[in-house]
């Protein structure tokens, strides 16, 4: 029993949009703003980004930093050029005022006020229809937000946040909002009277830490400061002191708060509200998989913190991570999941506890809890390849030992170090973590090992590095330079050397490394995790029957790419694979059943009746086309294998159904086809039977070319009714000869496998079928072995995957079978299925038939279509110019046989020496129309790429000399 | 075991052991109870697998195992080779009151016999017995299956359970010991039915499994002798529990 999960191949890297979506942590495609956007019909140009100049009102609290101001509704954000410096987020709802000011000639300034009273100057260093452009743009996003109503909901939303207290209680805000009490008490820790503000199991049960040794009066205060100059929640603008004060550690009261702004989960829970608690009403009651291991984790899950001793932890926690396995099915549960929301429920409330769950699972940490765990796995290879690149010495000496790295920091990456530190320390690094994000946990992994360097070489097992690691951790707040006769070298502790190193000396590991290294694996680990599923399916089956090991990778290998491609929708499992889950409450362990649209796909990659293959000659290339077929004799064999009657087939009963047909002989084969027909298995077929054996015959024998297998069906059909009927003779002679077939129902047994077995024999074309063509027609071997390369080549990530889509290889076929319309080229042919009797037109095409061997090779990086093509021996890949007169494009296409890249040069040379034909032919017909349209697409999208390549480059000189402006006028005159 | 083991005995031999089960059989309590003679009843899941090492004395030998305890949950099991890679000894747990675990156990072996170490030394455990040995009576002198007594009384009586526990007051039980003894010896494992809470049956796994270790392979990775008693499960057991009573408690110094 096995679970076969297609979820992998669904990655697409993300689009330049998302990136920048991701950088500001602004919650992907809001859904009631969708909505709106058609209600107001508010344009397309929703979205711009403009070059500025980032100031603060207040003078002399920053400098000012040139940047890009983004128009991203229902968000306005802007960022530091170097992406790093200054950055903000601000739900437009929370603008209150945007006034030009008047400033010298050629300065295209905006003071814009915020709820929390501070004032955000933006010099637009665009030209100036630009900056018309996007203040109109800013104007209109600003009036969808008003008539939204959500200005009214930033008052309520504030409230929620510990700074509003902490920052009107310090007396500066004449803000009545809260009560003064508030303040007061903060220092003890124990809750004030009315908490309005959200906070988590530590205003109870303590946060955990010496707040003497964490110095947390101190930080309050600087942060209050910060907090009442730069805005806070969800106006905070977050300068470079916002980070450095981060990485000092957060004062545990504003923690809460400062991991959702810097993570962004805010703006998920303001544009959210009341989610969380329907959520909970929906799960009321329900049951899942993800439940019961959510349980068994509830009381092991931080069980040193008093909170989870006690039943308000253990229930938050519960909920908590109820509500998440809800929210996301595909993701559930997963362990280390309880580690981390038991972590941050400490600090925050349940309400911001999901939200941050949300945005770590989903956006944080992709792919870390999902099923495959492929996240985890492949964070583990970039850090491995970091480690390598950054760390060479220690990196060859855990080669020379084989000591594996995940073994120790998978563990630090899943729990985000929260298990393997003592948690003061391990929530440092989470603050770290949400402000700078997931390059932090890849630069403190880089300097936990640097630091432990020289005992690191000295290991000689992953039990050594396991215990090193430990005893490191343990030692994290002892001092880092015991001996040293300064005491404030003294006094820095081992933690504080760590987080040193990991922001200094690992700076250069950015986010873009990040991604990048992670696209340069992801195909890698993909693989991996696909060949482990397969051989542990293939391990799981309960029996192989008469295959071999790999002939039953081989079928998991056709069931695999049928998943990928049926489902047109495939990301939700429901619809095309049914999931029923194994008896009882089995964990996870759901066995992989596929519906009948898939067996079709399934059934075409290995049965050559079970698919229609057009060779397709264009004049360009010839290649074959292959589409399913579809015919009820494939229904058939669908209930006829489901032999548990579940309207589905797992990977085992496909096993044991191909097991049954593909080592027939003659006899068993004649004997599989009539209980394939005999329905109600009573041993007979009925007349209708028998006629629908027959149609299956005409199905099979489609493509074959002559009349020799129309005339056996024919043949058959008389004979098998001449046969039944004289085989019946007691009831037909009763009566008067003509009328006894007319007695027995169309639908009474009638044949028995006997007569059938002779009826069948009589016909030496039939015969042969039985004999070898049926089971014949069944390949496994060579066909799916094919199939594996474009899994391991392209599909993902790299650049060809990108050209190579499965909509631009159909433009592709789509052009060039166009292209040989236009040169009277094209040319269907169908591929006989038995492909016995040939001889009719074979002969000369065989003649320019290049080895078949010889053009596998070359289209095995490929893509699956042209692959397929490649696929049968037998195939028809000619080399199609080698006939043709055409030269120009001939000399492209014989490197075109090469890579599938050059094809798509092909076509393009193709393209120029294409022109005079269309002249020529202009007025010939509509072929010739939507072929000019094809080709119009095409060079559209090459102009667009063009432009856009332009656009950067334009936009990066300007934004150069925008920067020399931006500096001149700083210097010059202050904007008032 | 003559020369290469008579040579080591003031150098402990490394045993890399693999834990492997379904989620909460009680992996970590039996490693737990086996390294430091505790059982917690709130385990903190294991993220990934925790690391643990117990030194083991047997007749001459002294055995040092390091203890590779993996997380159960299904999703983890794509990282599993990581841990069993090299294991020369494993431990597949499952739950007597849950048959689905045996399943899972099997479907583990499996990919043990296939993917491991050829030489690896499986055995197969049926934790939780405490659960359905309702009536201590039953099993002689062992301890009331409820207290949670120091291993020296838990484990005094080893051995002797199983034999009344086939019985019948097993409400809870979903795996009949005979079966998963049958297929025990069948695939070639060593077996036994064991509690973490009370520490029935857990040392004489670590035991049984130093004996069938090859240790001169491993010592001099020439001579292997790998599966050189697979059959034997039944009487092994008996012998054991013999030298048994008084080896383990100082042999293995917790």
């Amino acid at each position: 029993m096995s679970t076969i999960s297609t979820q992998l191949r669904n990655f697409k890297e993300p689009t330049k949009d998302q990136l920048t979506h991701v950088f500001f942590s602004i919650p992907e495609a809001p859904p009631v703003p969708a909505k709106d956007k058609e209600k107001h019909g508010s344009g397309e140009v929703e979205t711009m980004e403009i070059n500025a100049i980032l100031s603060l009102g207040a003078q002399g609290v920053e400098d000012s930093y040139a940047g890009k101001l983004y128009l991203l509704p229902p968000y306005l954000a802007f960022s530091s050029l170097d992406r790093k410096s200054v950055r903000f987020t601000l739900p437009l709802s929370t603008v209150r005022r945007v006034e030009r000011l008047n400033a010298r000639a050629g300065v295209y300034a905006l003071s814009l006020s915020t709820w929390h009273g501070m004032k955000i100057i933006v010099q637009l260093t665009s030209l100036r229809p630009t900056a018309d452009l996007f203040c109109s743009l800013l104007r209109e996003a600003l009036k969808v937000e008003l008539q939204r109503g959500q200005m009214k909901a930033v008052k309520g939303f504030v409230k929620t946040c510990y700074s509003e207290g902490l920052v009107s209680a310090s007396g500066v805000s004449e803000n009545e909002r809260e009560d003064g009490s508030l303040i007061t008490e903060t220092k003890d820790g124990s809750p004030p009277p009315e908490v309005e503000f959200h906070g988590g199991l530590g205003l109870q049960f303590k946060f955990p830490g010496d707040p003497k040794k964490l110095r947390e009066a101190s930080k309050i205060k600087l942060w209050t400061t910060y907090l009442k100059n730069h805005g806070r929640n969800l106006t905070l603008l977050r300068y470079p002191q916002c980070t450095r004060l981060v990485q000092v550690g957060l004062p545990n009261r504003l923690r809460a708060e400062m991991w959702e702004t810097l993570s962004g989960s805010i703006y998920l829970r303001y544009s959210n509200p009341g989610v969380y608690h329907q959520v909970l009403l929906d799960i009321e009651g329900k049951s899942s998989t993800s439940f019961e291991d959510i349980e068994k984790d509830l009381h092991r899950s931080l069980p040193e913190y008093a909170g989870y001793q006690a039943d308000e932890g253990i229930s938050a926690l519960r909920r908590v991570l109820q509500a998440y396995s809800n929210r996301n099915p595909e993701v559930g549960y997963c362990q280390a999941m309880n580690i981390l929301a038991a972590a941050i429920l400490i600090y925050m409330s349940e309400e911001q506890a999901f939200w941050l769950l949300e945005v770590l699972c989903d956006r944080l940490l992709p792919g870390y809890y999902s099923t495959t765990m492929h996240g985890t796995l492949l964070d583990q290879r970039v850090f491995e390849s970091l480690v390598a690149r950054c760390l060479p010495m220690i990196s060859d000496h855990f080669q020379e030992v084989d000591v594996q790295l995940s073994v120790a920091s998978l563990p630090w990456f899943l729990s985000l170090y929260i298990n393997s530190m003592p948690m003061v320390f391990a929530f440092r690094i989470v603050d770290c973590f949400f402000c700078m994000g997931p390059k932090v946990l890849f630069q403190v992994g880089l300097a936990i090992l640097k630091i432990n360097g020289e005992k690191l070489l000295q290991i000689q097992d992953d039990g050594g590095f396991l215990n090193l690691m430990r005893e490191y951790f343990a030692s994290l707040g002892d001092s880092a330079h015991p001996e040293s006769a300064d005491p404030r070298a003294r006094a820095i502790t081992r933690f504080q050397e760590l987080l040193l190193i990991s922001f200094r000396e690992f700076a250069v590991i950015t986010d873009d490394t990040i991604l990048s290294e992670r696209r340069k694996y992801r195909n890698e680990i993909v693989n991996s995790i696909e060949s482990f599923n397969k051989r542990s399916a293939v391990r799981n089956l309960k029996t192989l029957g008469r295959f071999t090991k790999d002939q039953a990778g081989f079928i998991y290998d056709a069931l695999y790419k049928a998943m990928c491609e049926v489902p047109p929708p495939p990301t939700a499992a429901p619809l095309p694979l049914l999931l029923t889950t194994a008896n009882e409450g089995n964990q996870e362990r759901v066995e992989t059943r596929i519906g009948l649209q898939t067996f079709r796909v399934f059934l075409s990659e290995i049965l050559t009746w079970a698919r229609n293959e057009r060779i397709v000659i264009n004049g360009f290339q010839q290649r074959i086309d292959r589409e399913v077929a579809e015919h009820e004799l494939i229904v058939r064999l669908f209930y006829f294998w489901d032999e548990s009657c579940k309207g589905s087939l797992s990977f085992q009963d496909l096993v044991y159904g191909l097991d049954g047909v593909m080592f027939n002989d003659l006899m068993e084969n004649i004997e599989w086809f009539f209980n394939l027909h005999d329905k109600n298995k009573d041993g007979y077929l009925t007349k209708d039977e028998v006629l629908t054996l027959s149609e299956s015959f005409l199905f099979i024998f489609r493509y074959e070319i002559g009349d020799a297998y129309l005339g056996a069906v024919s043949k058959f059909m008389t004979n098998a009714f001449e046969y039944g009927d004289s085989l019946l003779p007691h009831q037909t002679d009763g009566e008067t000869g003509e009328t006894g077939p007319q007695q027995i129902g169309h639908n009474q047994p009638y044949l028995n496998l006997a007569t059938f077995r002779m009826v069948v024999l009589a016909d030496e074309v039939l015969e042969s079928f039985f004999e070898t063509d049926l089971s014949a027609s069944f390949r496994l071997d060579p066909v799916p072995d094919l199939e594996l390369p474009p899994a391991s080549s392209g599909f993902l990530g790299d650049l060809w995957s990108n050209i190579a889509t499965q909509d631009n290889k159909k433009i592709f076929h789509k052009l060039s079978d166009e292209l040989g319309k236009t040169i009277g080229k094209h040319q269907i042919l169908y591929r006989p299925i038995i492909g016995r009797l040939t001889k009719l037109e074979e002969p000369t095409a065989r003649e320019s038939l290049i080895s078949p061997s010889s053009i596998k090779t070359p289209l095995s990086g490929g893509s699956s279509d042209t692959l397929a093509a490649s696929n049968s021996s037998s195939t028809l890949v000619v080399d199609a110019l080698s006939n043709q007169d055409n030269d120009g494009p001939s000399s492209a296409l014989a490197s075109a046989a090469f890579s599938p890249m050059p094809h798509f040069r092909a076509v393009n040379a193709a393209f120029m020496e294409r022109t005079p034909f269309a002249i020529d032919d202009a007025g010939d017909d509509d072929d010739d129309d939507s072929d000019l349209e094809m080709i119009d697409v095409d060079n559209d999208d090459q102009v667009m790429d063009e432009v856009d390549a332009f656009l950067e480059a334009h936009d990066s000189g300007l934004s150069e000399a925008d920067k020399e402006l931006a500096k001149d006028l700083l210097n010059a005159s202050p904007v008032k | 075991m003559t020369d290469a083991a008579s040579g080591s005995v003031d150098r402990s031999v490394q045993v890399k052991l693999v834990l492997l089960g379904e989620a909460a059989v009680g992996k970590s309590s039996v490693v737990l109870r086996f390294v430091s003679n505790e059982f917690q009843a709130n385990k903190e899941p294991t993220i990934g697998a925790a690391f643990l090492t117990q030194k083991c004395r047997l007749e001459d030998r002294v055995l040092r195992y390091e203890i590779w305890d993996t997380a159960g949950q299904e999703r983890f099991h794509s990282l599993a080779p990581m841990y069993y890679r090299n294991a020369q000894a494993a431990v597949v747990v499952y739950d007597v009151t849950k048959a689905t675990s045996l399943e899972k156990a099997k479907s583990w072996v499996k990919e043990l016999q296939r993917q491991a170490n050829p030489n690896i030394v499986i055995a197969l455990a049926g934790n939780k017995v405490d659960l359905v040995q309702t009536s201590p009576s039953s099993s002689g002198s062992s301890p009331s299956p409820e207290s949670e007594d120091e291993a020296d009384d838990a484990t005094a009586t080893p051995g002797e359970a199983p034999s009344a526990s086939g019985g019948e007051p097993e409400s809870l039980r979903q795996v009949p010991r005979e079966e998963a003894q049958a297929y025990a010896t069948e695939a070639g494992l060593l077996f036994f039915e064991t509690s973490a809470k009370t520490g029935e049956g857990i040392v004489e796994i670590f035991t049984e499994i130093a004996k069938k270790i090859p240790i001169e392979h491993i010592l001099a990775s020439t001579r292997g002798s790998a599966g050189r008693s697979a059959g034997r499960v039944g009487g092994a057991r008996q012998e054991v529990n013999l030298e048994e009573q008084q080896s383990k408690k100082d042999a293995c110094n917790c």
